[in-house]
């Protein structure tokens, strides 16, 4: 699996990376679109990465590059 | 403002290309990726669709003929030979669509590309059969990929500029600018960025174009099981190239 930013999350996002491929390949591409498996390991790993990104001042960052997608984002819906 | 457009169809069904996706890296053509996360997942609720965010750390420098139309100290700071890609995608495993967007977050004041790809199961005739498991073993199914890649180049104009001289006091700023700037015009300079980007982006695609097939391979072969396996192989490669590098 790819590994992490934060080398400190390596684990916990293997660890949800591996439930997710699971999930998404037995479940949601069969129509079990509304099962939630891997929900507390992906908290999990998003606590750790979100404190990483914090550190190294990311977190801004990232919150302006969403923010100047949101239009893109918007154009999506439209279409589909 | 530049395009670049190319289509492709993979020999393999949708659910399984789609599962590629999310597993391209590491693969052996992308030695160029560190890292990879996930910001944030979601199935939206009204129409079953699965949002992801991405951010992924590659190893990337402003291309030589770019760097040397700057005015000195401009590419410096960004320059450190790494950058962050922002990707989005939405998948419709009913509709059998998935929709992508890449962007880069850092230089994006001198050149801002946004790569869109949209990919498409050949036979839609029937919903049901699309949802009969991943059928990755299915041969018959194609899906096809239209990509498209989108480059603005912004020098001379904005965000960068006005960034620029916030940093820096007036004077030390401005001379330099203005003697580079009057010598080559800004349009110019901005054609020729979008240019550079566009025939890297060729071989970009391309690249990014095997590293999925040989995904889908493994995928075809070995199953999940297949994939996680060739990727530890890679990661160890990538770290061996690393260690090399180090030395």
């Amino acid at each position: 699996m790819a590994a992490s930013i934060a080398p400190e999350c390596n684990e916990t996002k293997e660890q949800y990376d591996t439930c997710f491929l699971k999930w998404y390949s037995e479940k949601y591409l069969r129509g079990n679109t509304k099962s939630n498996d891997c929900d507390e390991l992906f908290s999990k790993y998003k606590t750790c990465l979100h404190k990483a990104l914090k550190e190294k001042g990311m977190d801004s960052m990232l919150d302006d590059a969403r923010k100047s997608s949101s239009e893109t984002d918007a154009e999506f819906l439209k279409k589909s | 403002m530049k395009f670049f457009e190319n289509k492709f169809t993979y020999d393999y069904s949708f659910p399984a290309v789609s599962l590629a996706y999310f597993l391209r890296y590491p693969n052996p053509y992308s030695r160029h990726v560190l890292t990879t996360d996930v910001i944030d997942r979601y199935v939206d609720p009204s129409t079953q669709r699965l949002h992801t965010t991405r951010l992924h750390l590659k190893k990337s420098k402003i291309p030589a003929g770019i760097l040397k139309l700057l005015p000195k100290g401009m590419g410096g700071s960004d320059n450190s030979g790494q950058s962050y890609i922002l990707e989005t995608t939405i998948v419709d495993p009913r509709e059998g669509w998935m929709e992508t967007e890449s962007r880069n977050m850092e230089w994006t004041g001198i050149l801002s590309v946004v790569e869109k790809q949209r990919y498409q199961r050949l036979h839609a005739d029937n919903d049901v059969r699309a949802l009969d498991g991943l059928s990755i073993d299915q041969r018959a199914e194609q899906t096809t990929v239209r990509t498209t890649v989108t480059f603005k180049s912004r020098l001379g104009q904005g965000k960068l500029l006005g960034r620029k001289k916030a940093d820096h006091t007036e004077g030390e700023d401005e001379a330099p600018k203005k003697g580079f700037f009057s010598s080559l015009s800004t349009a110019g300079i901005q054609r020729t960025i979008e240019l550079i980007g566009v025939s890297r982006t060729r071989d970009a695609v391309l690249k990014s174009k095997e590293g999925m097939n040989v995904v889908l391979e493994r995928l075809r072969s070995g199953g999940i099981v297949g994939v996680l396996e060739g990727m530890r192989r890679d990661r160890e490669a990538l770290g061996l190239d690393k260690a090399l590098a180090r030395v």
